[in-house]
């Protein structure tokens, strides 16, 4: 029989080694992007109200799934549909914190924990109820001709995610290091007692603060579903990752949310090339007992621990 | 304590007046009644896998067809529905519910090889038949239990497995084969037999790459079987990681042909892809002896729709009713003096059935209870839905 | 308000004979019901263990730690690679579960002791059981991976062979009891105290000179056990040990029991387990349902009744307090 083609040498050189790392890192940061994200809404209410909602993942299902709804259902285009989408969630948010969250304050963390995942069920049961036994696409609204610079490609995907998450992130720091009401927010995030003082209305901050949590996350199942596909649980693997990328950057750090989200993202694509695509799954995961092991602050952050 | 012994004495004989005989053994016409035949239907009704219920919804509508029809010498079928959620434990209470509690006459269903294997310890000890109408896990039938009362009425993974294999190295000149698959049971018993096909042909395979469940990226992936330039690649994934598997192949210019299971079919992936170029040169196994809403699918999809009428008919709709005619067509030789071993031996006797949905003619005999061992394989054509017997040759 | 009337008819003492008569009562459960519901009441005590580990962790020590899957996981494999590979009688395979787990609970506690708290323990915890799954799934030579690992056909316990539900119930029951009693009186020692004391408040706790670091350890080690012994018994309640049995969703359902059964409650694990093995049963059709009733219940639970369904057994009598609960 004729030799099967060998692997051409072509596979070796610098140039093409480098392209592939370049494509792995592209991709990465896209998904990094979204990584930042979720872990940066996670962080904002977790900085206002030192609760991790964990049914966030679910949130961001929901938000995902307004858009469809109005989209599908109601023919409104896809812009005003997010709009739309995103202000829901915002006042859901507003809901929760006012009916779920306020009601149990004086009790334990537990409580809360159990809470959000809770609610975050009731969206999930909901949303699979309502829609049965079927996955949904969603309409494809990043499409464009991709980009290529030399061997890499550049997709609608991963430019308009990219793009959006930057400008998000961009009027978020914006607003948060430059605006009065950052300057409230910073100051209510260093003392809640301090700021009550000063007259801050430190309960509807806290109300606030989870719809602008709920509508990020929002923006995120927003920017998720037309890459993905629309299932009820879309929400449960990027959840795990904005916690890895929380904890990566520094548990409570905006800034390092962010960084640990776009980190994030950048590890699972090289160690899923370069050392075996079955830990690509659990990548988050031993990020988190590394971090645990080597430096429990994360990157950027506060030294957050007891010591007796 | 007075007061507490005599509490306890009442206790005790009323208890004991409440001991039903529950020992009582399965007999070999329990489950049915002048007027009924109980049939305890599992599957996957709830859960991230409800959308492999499909195929006992469509199982389901072809009793209450029969029923309609007059049923089987006098009896219809009671349908008892049990939901698996394709949890382990979830299915074990289900089968225990269905064999214990409702006293079916038979099993017929399961979506969930992982569910029907941790369930076959239940069932398999009592001698209930049992169909199983769309697991692929072959060990769930074969080899053939003590009691012999297990079959398979749609192809197992040997089957499906070899007609991928099959396919794939009817494209002439294929040598080279890559893999992408999940790492579940259900993944190796498509991959498996496709494999040692691949290689009892000559065929090597060059790279093996993993993507699981619920991740949504597969750039690493494709990138890495792109470096290897196989001639084809066998995808053992679901549905919706197989779309973003085809959706980073043609980002990255990965350009060999595809060949995935029957957990997918090609007008959904399509519509998901939104992209005819995406698909060209993606193939899947098509059990069918037609398209999916083909003229030979119509009278059968008819049923669904009439039961069902807000159900939405996919790949997964049809397949479980195949092994309802085999299993309806026994009961009614087994005649009016119904009993379950009457049953297996008329199911044994099923020879080349040709029951006009799936491609294979079942045939099932006391030694081999893998009914079904072709399937069909569709790909795009001409940018059309087509049924293949092997690379460009129709069905 | 109870009745003076009512206070004199329920006592602790009384209450602690029903509590020994209970379990004699139950002996005649296997004769009177079929073997589903038969497999049901096997489960429930299987996860009453699992919900008493899981409550010393949350309810008494009051720590966010989430690691009673991965406990449980690793029981259930540990008993089921002996009896397979090792040939173990069952009784040593659940003495060797017990242990390997209190070892799991050790390396859980080591995360606590360096000073991580709540959130992040609660993800950290989360990762450990995830991480562990991954080892089932892959380690396939072993664990068989996702096909699962099938415990032998014939296994004996005390010469007893398990074959059906009805000796399984009888060991199952034997075992809960012993578990429960023994965690009772644990928790009602010193040593309960000192656990109770730190989730109180840590400093002060440390400032009357108490060691909190081995209390920390010693109540990790002991859930870590308990779930490791409930591990060992649902590998044979479910005769093949699947990796899917102990993930995310699973680890979920047993915070939910603890939470509607009563945080820091032995009697609150047990009916939160009854609850939850039970009420699924009864949710089977449509798509979604179960998460529904479990998010609203749930829900429904911490707004109304945060103490769990245990506080309305106080309702009847206060001597059905533990002392042991959180206040």
């Amino acid at each position: 029989m004729g030799g099967g083609r060998k692997v051409v040498c072509q596979a070796f050189t610098t140039g093409y080694i480098m392209e592939i790392f370049l494509q792995l890192t592209l991709s990465g940061l896209s998904q990094g992007a979204i990584f930042a994200l979720i872990a940066l809404s996670l962080t904002v209410v977790y900085r206002a109200t030192t609760i991790v909602n964990f049914g966030h993942g679910d949130f961001v299902m929901a938000g995902a799934f307004f858009v469809y709804v109005l989209v599908i259902y109601a023919g409104l285009p896809y812009l005003l549909s997010s709009v739309l989408a995103i202000l829901i969630m915002f006042v859901m948010g507003l809901g929760v914190s006012r009916g779920f969250i306020d009601p149990i304050k004086s009790g334990p963390h537990i409580g809360f924990a159990m809470m959000s995942i809770s609610l975050g069920y009731v969206l999930r049961g909901g949303a699979r109820f309502l829609w049965g036994r079927e996955v949904f696409p969603m309409p494809r609204i990043f499409d464009m001709e991709p980009i290529f610079i030399g061997e890499l490609v550049i997709t609608g995907d991963v430019f308009f995610v990219s793009l959006i998450v930057a400008i998000l992130l961009s009027v978020f720091f914006f607003i948060f290091y430059r605006t009065k009401i950052g300057i409230v927010i910073q100051a209510v995030y260093q003392s809640e007692r301090g700021a009550t003082l000063i007259g801050v209305n430190v309960r509807a901050f806290h109300q606030s603060m989870w719809g602008v949590g709920l509508a990020m996350g929002a923006m995120a199942g927003i920017l998720i579903a037309p890459i993905s596909l629309l299932h009820p649980d879309l929400g449960a693997t990027f959840l795990i990752r904005g916690f890895a990328a929380m904890t990566l950057g520094g548990f409570g750090s905006l800034s390092g949310a962010v960084v640990g989200g776009l980190l994030l993202g950048f590890a699972e694509q090289i160690f899923g090339f370069y050392i075996s695509s079955t830990l690509q799954d659990i990548t988050a995961y031993l990020i988190i007992l590394a971090v645990l092991i080597i430096r429990p602050a994360g990157l950027f952050g506060r030294t957050i621990t007891v010591r007796v | 304590m007075k007061f507490v012994l005599n509490k306890l004495s009442i206790g005790v004989v009323f208890l004991s007046a409440l001991t039903v005989v529950s020992g009582v053994q399965a007999s070999d016409t329990t489950g049915l009644t002048d007027t009924t035949i109980k049939v305890g239907v599992m599957g996957p009704f709830t859960g991230n896998a409800s959308s492999y219920s499909k195929t006992q919804i469509g199982l389901m509508a072809y009793f209450k067809h029969i029923n309609d029809q007059g049923g089987i010498h006098g009896r219809k079928f009671e349908i008892f529905p049990e939901d698996t959620a394709c949890a382990p434990a979830k299915g074990i209470a289900a089968a225990k519910k269905l064999v214990h509690q409702d006293k079916v006459f038979y099993l017929h269903g399961n979506s969930c090889s992982a569910v029907a294997m941790a369930v076959k310890p239940t069932v398999s000890p009592t001698g209930i038949p049992w169909i199983i109408a769309h697991a692929v896990n072959p060990k769930i039938s074969m080899p053939v239990n003590e009691k012999k009362s297990i079959y398979h009425g749609v192809p197992a993974g040997p089957a499906y497995g070899s007609t991928m294999g099959e396919f794939v190295m009817s494209k002439p000149g294929t040598k080279r084969i890559a893999m992408i698959t999940h790492t579940n049971d259900w993944a190796k018993a498509y991959c498996s037999p496709a494999i040692e096909v691949i290689k009892a042909k000559g065929g090597q395979i060059i790279e093996e790459q993993t993507l699981e469940r619920g991740q949504t990226d597969a750039t690493a992936q494709v990138l890495k079987l792109k470096q290897a330039k196989p001639d084809f690649i066998l995808g053992c994934l679901y549905e919706a990681e197989t779309v973003i598997f085809l959706r980073d192949a043609k980002k990255y210019g990965l350009k060999s042909p595809v060949m995935g299971t029957a957990g997918t079919d090609l007008e959904n992936t399509l519509e998901r892809l939104g992209d005819k170029d995406a698909v060209k040169d993606y193939y899947v196994l098509h059990a069918f002896v037609d398209k999916v809403n083909g003229p030979k699918m119509k009278k059968w999809n008819d049923i669904i729709l009439k039961y069902n009428p807000k159900e939405t008919i996919t790949g997964f709709s049809a397949v479980s009713m195949a092994s309802g005619v085999a299993a309806v067509k026994a009961l009614k030789a087994a005649g009016r003096n119904l009993t379950r071993s009457k049953f297996i031996a008329e199911l044994d006797k099923i020879r080349g059935l040709k029951t006009g949905i799936l491609a294979c003619d079942i045939t099932w005999t006391a030694s081999d209870r893998h009914g079904c061992k072709k399937s069909a394989v569709a790909g795009f054509v001409d940018g059309n839905p087509t049924v293949l017997s092997a690379w460009g040759k129709a069905w | 308000m109870a009745k003076v009337k009512e206070q004199n008819l329920i006592t602790r003492e009384r209450l602690r004979w029903v509590y020994y008569f209970l379990p004699i009562l139950a002996l005649v459960i296997p004769f009177i019901v079929n073997e589903y519901i038969l497999w049901i009441v096997n489960a429930i005590l299987v996860y009453t263990l699992v919900t008493l580990g899981f409550n010393i962790i949350i309810g008494n020590l009051g720590q966010l730690a989430f690691a009673n899957t991965a406990f449980f996981g690793i029981g259930a494999y540990t008993a089921a690679i002996l009896m397979v590979y090792g040939n173990m009688p069952y009784i040593l395979a659940i003495f060797m579960s017990a242990i390997v787990g209190g070892i799991a609970g050790f390396l859980a506690s080591v995360a606590a002791l360096r000073g991580i708290r709540l959130y992040y323990l609660a993800i950290i915890t989360l990762a450990f059981g995830e991480l562990m799954r991954w080892v089932y799934l892959h380690g396939d030579t072993v664990t068989k991976g996702s096909d699962g690992l099938k415990i032998p056909e014939e296994i004996y316990f005390l010469g007893l062979s398990l074959d059906s539900e009805v000796p399984k119930f009888f060991v199952f029951l034997l075992l809960t009891v012993l578990v429960v009693k023994v965690t009772s009186n644990l928790m009602r020692s010193k040593i309960g105290r000192a656990i109770v004391s730190i989730r109180e408040n840590e400093a002060t706790t440390a400032s009357l000179g108490i060691h909190t670091a081995k209390y920390i350890i010693l109540a990790f080690v002991w859930s870590g056990a308990i779930v490791g012994i409930a591990g060992a018994m649902f590998a044979v309640l479910t005769e093949r040990v699947l990796p899917e049995a102990f993930g995310l969703t699973e680890v979920i359902i047993h915070f939910g029991m603890v939470l509607i059964g009563g945080t820091g409650s032995i009697v609150g694990s047990v009916i939160g387990a009854i609850t939850l093995t039970t009420l699924p049963e009864y949710f089977r059709q449509f798509p979604g349902m179960d998460e529904l009733f479990f998010g609203i219940i749930i829900v429904l639970i911490l707004l109304f009744l945060p103490k769990g369904l245990v506080s309305l057994l106080w309702r009847i009598s206060p001597a059905f307090k533990e002392r042991y609960y959180r206040d």
